[in-house]
């Protein structure tokens, strides 16, 4: 995105002021509106679709696979795909990394374990159809709505397969599946990472791509279970040169992530529970 | 599983000449490209995104002899059921690829739009049997929501043949059993502006599915149409009695 | 605490359950003098088989008979008959006031990104230059264009005329015409903005606005009182260093015309207004959801409208609502209502 001179000064002296006077005239800590669905994929165990309103978008799947725990360096593999881009770019691998850093550590890997010696392993495949600004945020919400929305057959051999040679077998019955995720137990809910912009003495929520391109500096932090957790990383959000982020930044960023963090959850839990009759319209 | 029994049912339960639901929308990203449309046909689910007319990224230069009309296809990992990757340099793809642009280019009034590029993506979402269709509509229904000058639609389908049955509209299983061919039609003339045969299949059958397969394309047509009009007709209210 | 609201997609009129009526049922609309369709048509679709009409744009002519070439309504002036496509880019009409942002930087020439099929073109000879209107351009002038414009730049200009293809080429030799500052940009499709006599308005609030043709939208603070002379000659402090580092002398030679050479050097200028309020600034971000609520809602984006909405929109305290659908379609509705009760809907 380009912008012109007087444009970036007049979004910077907006964002600077106290509180901010962001484009769109949002508080700082205000998400854009999203568009959201779930379970439409029909070969998938969970998906979900995100838009925000600047047009930006992703679709996110999740499979499962019964694999044996012990051939496994890892239960949850993460791939994200960018509509024509390169598949080995910088910029992919950031995001994934990103990812990984929160989901490999903050999901609840018991819930994978199937018997004493098999588990499901969950491939998670994003799909941005397009997207304006960094599209960590929206990939995070995506992730979350599909993981909540993602069913398992019901395991109907035993649990204690330790000395027995046999594989595990499933209830063919689709009505009798489970969630990864049952909605009464909040306690083990996904993670969540939010961008955080920062300009000035200001820290905003989910920048939009002009507000990116003004910001001094960027931080990702870590959301799961009402609680700040790692990772929390700066990051450069535009090309230009960054400014240092102060303890005072990143205080501001954690409590207004902590306090946002429960209402998008909130948020989108009721989508997941509207969509519960499987397999609704995408669009 | 029998792809055709004896009582006449498919094994989906749809009879010889019958087409899986078709559903689809125009205008479904109208913030991200210049026309955009999604189609079902059964469980084979696709996107289309157009940009464009707009000014090529290489002008200045001497125009070169290659199209000015370009499509991508992107296959996510989720699409298949093994997670295969696709290269966006996959040999299949690409195939398919320059199937569309020839087809479309014949269909765009391209003289309309000297020196631009039009530039069509297709996300497929899910697919089970008739892609190429499913992105012939797709296209067709996306160009027109970008506003583009075409002579007609090209609606598209494929018909297989079992015994000496042809059976309209494959899902994967069947396009895997069945020699089959993919047509495309040019409005609501007999006129066959796209033809995919890569399988063997005997002279005397070939009238027959042509036959079905264009009675089938008028009806993806027809219900194409619906929907253009449909959206079209509520636009124009909103414009002329505000 | 709004933090985030989330919509379920909806696909709009598909409320009333008739979608299943066949075509055949519908009864065709016929436009009483011409026996022409104010229906959509759709491409393919026969528009007259009268060989008396001249065939415009989004019409193609075969066997004697005029088809439809997109969807989109039927437009006849005179005998000219052409299907308006209902969406598409932005067809650049003489006349027409637009905003355009610099894409590149040529030899004696702009290209100008103003959203339509391709880059329109300003010519290093159509803008006014420091030194004077009547100034003869020379050759350092080529060589300072970026100084000018440059990559990223949004201004207001006139289409002055149209090149063979249908490409624009474009003016600035006007005072109303140059460089943007002061404000937010926003785009909107430019089938919304209606043609008309005057695109640059004030609004209440001190603020200014220019509806580009184009469907660009440029939202200021309204600075055009404050232009006294002092004001004007430490802002041409400022442009000099921000145009040109340290050493060029702003329009050399022509000190003859002082007081020409200032305003001039001023048109070019990045500084915005050292003091926009906060106030503004609010108030801009308000008029720009307002803005984008009509166009949410597809209605045609007009100086009244604006204003209407910006009224409507005060039932909100907290303007950062405003950019929650539902809300956008609750303006939208309040503009549509008034106006059907002041009896011009």
């Amino acid at each position: 995105m380009i912008l012109s001179p007087a444009e970036r000064s007049y979004l910077y002296d907006s964002l600077s002021v106290q509180p901010p006077v962001r484009p769109d005239a949002r508080s700082a800590h205000q998400f854009r509106p999203i568009e959201a669905s779930c379970s439409f994929l029909p070969n998938s165990n969970g998906s979900s679709r995100v838009r925000l309103s600047d047009g930006g978008e992703a679709i996110v799947s999740v499979k499962t696979q019964v694999v044996l725990t012990k051939n496994e360096s890892s239960l949850i593999s993460i791939d994200v795909d960018i509509n024509k881009e390169r598949d080995d770019s910088n910029f992919i691998k950031n995001l994934i990394s990103s990812l990984e850093s929160i989901l490999l550590k903050k999901f609840p890997i018991e819930k994978l374990k199937l018997t004493e010696r098999y588990s499901f392993k969950v491939y998670i495949d994003c799909f941005i159809l397009s997207h304006n600004s960094y599209p960590l945020g929206l990939l995070s919400l995506c992730i979350y709505l599909a993981l909540k929305s993602t069913r398992l057959p019901l395991l109907t051999s035993t649990v204690n397969d330790r000395e027995i040679e046999e594989q595990p077998t499933f209830n063919d019955d689709w009505e009798a599946s489970k969630k990864l995720f049952e909605p009464s137990e909040h306690q083990d809910d996904p993670p969540l990472l939010f961008v955080v912009g920062i300009i000035g003495n200001n820290v905003f929520i989910d920048p939009s791509n002009e507000e990116e391109e003004v910001s001094e500096n960027g931080l990702i932090v870590g959301f799961a279970n009402g609680e700040i957790v790692p990772p929390v990383q700066s990051t450069n959000l535009s090309n230009r040169d960054s400014k240092g982020i102060s303890p005072k930044h990143i205080l501001k960023a954690y409590s207004m992530v902590r306090n946002c963090g429960k209402e998008v959850v909130k948020a989108l839990n009721t989508v997941v529970s509207s969509d519960d009759d499987v397999f609704t319209s995408i669009y | 599983m029998e792809v055709y029994s004896p009582e006449g049912l498919r094994a989906d339960g749809r009879r010889w000449n019958e087409v899986r639901n078709f559903k689809c929308h125009i205008n479904t990203h109208q913030n991200s490209s210049d026309g955009s449309s999604y189609v079902e046909m059964g469980n084979t689910k696709v996107v289309c995104l157009v940009s464009g007319p707009m000014e090529s990224p290489s002008s200045g230069r001497k125009p070169n002899s290659s199209s000015n009309l370009t499509v991508s296809i992107s296959m996510p990992s989720f699409v298949s059921n093994s997670r295969k990757k696709f290269k966006k340099n996959d040999k299949r793809i690409q195939e398919l690829c320059i199937f569309l642009v020839k087809t479309f280019e014949q269909i765009v009034i391209m003289k309309n739009y000297p020196r631009t590029i039009i530039s069509i993506s297709i996300v497929v979402l899910s697919q089970d049997g008739g892609l190429l269709p499913s992105c012939v509509n797709a296209i067709t229904l996306a160009l027109i929501d970008a506003g583009i000058s075409m002579y007609d639609y090209v609606s598209s389908i494929n018909v297989g043949l079992y015994d000496t049955t042809p059976l309209l509209d494959l899902n994967h299983l069947e396009e895997n059993d069945l020699s089959f061919l993919t047509l495309g039609v040019v409005g609501k003339s007999e006129k066959i502006s796209l033809l995919l045969l890569e399988d063997k299949l005997s002279l005397d059958n070939l009238e027959k599915l042509l036959a079905i397969g264009i009675v089938g394309c008028h009806r993806i047509r027809d219900i194409m149409d619906q929907e253009i009009r449909r959206h079209g007709n509520l636009r124009l209210s909103k414009i002329t009695n505000k | 605490m709004d933090v985030i609201s989330i919509i379920r997609p909806k696909v709009t009129g598909y409320d009333e359950e008739d979608s299943d009526v066949e075509m055949s049922d519908v009864e065709v609309n016929l436009d009483k003098d011409s026996g022409l369709k104010t229906d959509v048509v759709t491409p393919g679709e026969l528009v007259t088989d009268d060989p008396i009409w001249m065939r415009g744009h989004g019409t193609y002519f075969l066997n004697e008979k005029t088809y439809s070439a997109v969807a989109g309504s039927i437009l006849k002036v005179n005998r000219l008959l052409s299907v308006i496509p209902l969406r598409g880019r932005y067809q650049p009409e003489t006349g027409d006031h637009i905003i355009g942002r610099i894409k590149e930087v040529g030899h004696k020439r702009w290209k100008v990104d103003i959203g339509g099929k391709q880059d329109a073109v300003l010519m290093l000879g159509s803008v006014n230059l420091p030194g004077g209107v009547l100034r003869r351009k020379s050759e350092s002038d080529e060589l300072q264009m970026r100084n000018f414009l440059k990559e990223g730049d949004l201004l207001n200009a006139e289409v002055q005329s149209l090149f063979q293809d249908g490409a624009a080429s474009l003016h600035t030799r006007s005072l109303k015409y140059g460089k943007l500052r002061n404000g937010y940009f926003v785009k909107v499709p430019s089938s919304l903005i209606v043609r008309s006599k005057n695109h640059s308005h004030q609004l209440p609030g001190n603020i200014s606005i220019i509806l580009g043709v184009n469907g660009y939208i440029w939202i200021s603070k309204n600075v055009s009182s404050n232009f006294d002379s002092t004001n004007s000659k430490t802002n041409k402090h400022e442009a000099k260093l921000v145009n040109h580092g340290k050493e060029y002398n702003p329009g050399q030679g022509t000190l003859s015309i002082p007081k020409l050479e200032e305003s001039s050097w001023e048109i070019y200028s990045d500084k915005n207004d050292p003091d926009i309020s906060e106030s503004i600034r609010s108030t801009i971000a308000r008029y720009v959801n307002c803005i984008k609520c009509l166009s949410h809602c597809e209605i045609g984006i007009t100086e009244q409208r604006i204003v209407t909405a910006y009224e409507a929109s005060m039932a909100y305290e907290n303007a950062g609502s405003l950019i929650d659908v539902e809300v956008m379609e609750n303006i939208g509705s309040d503009v549509i209502n008034g106006e059907k009760m002041r009896g011009n809907g």
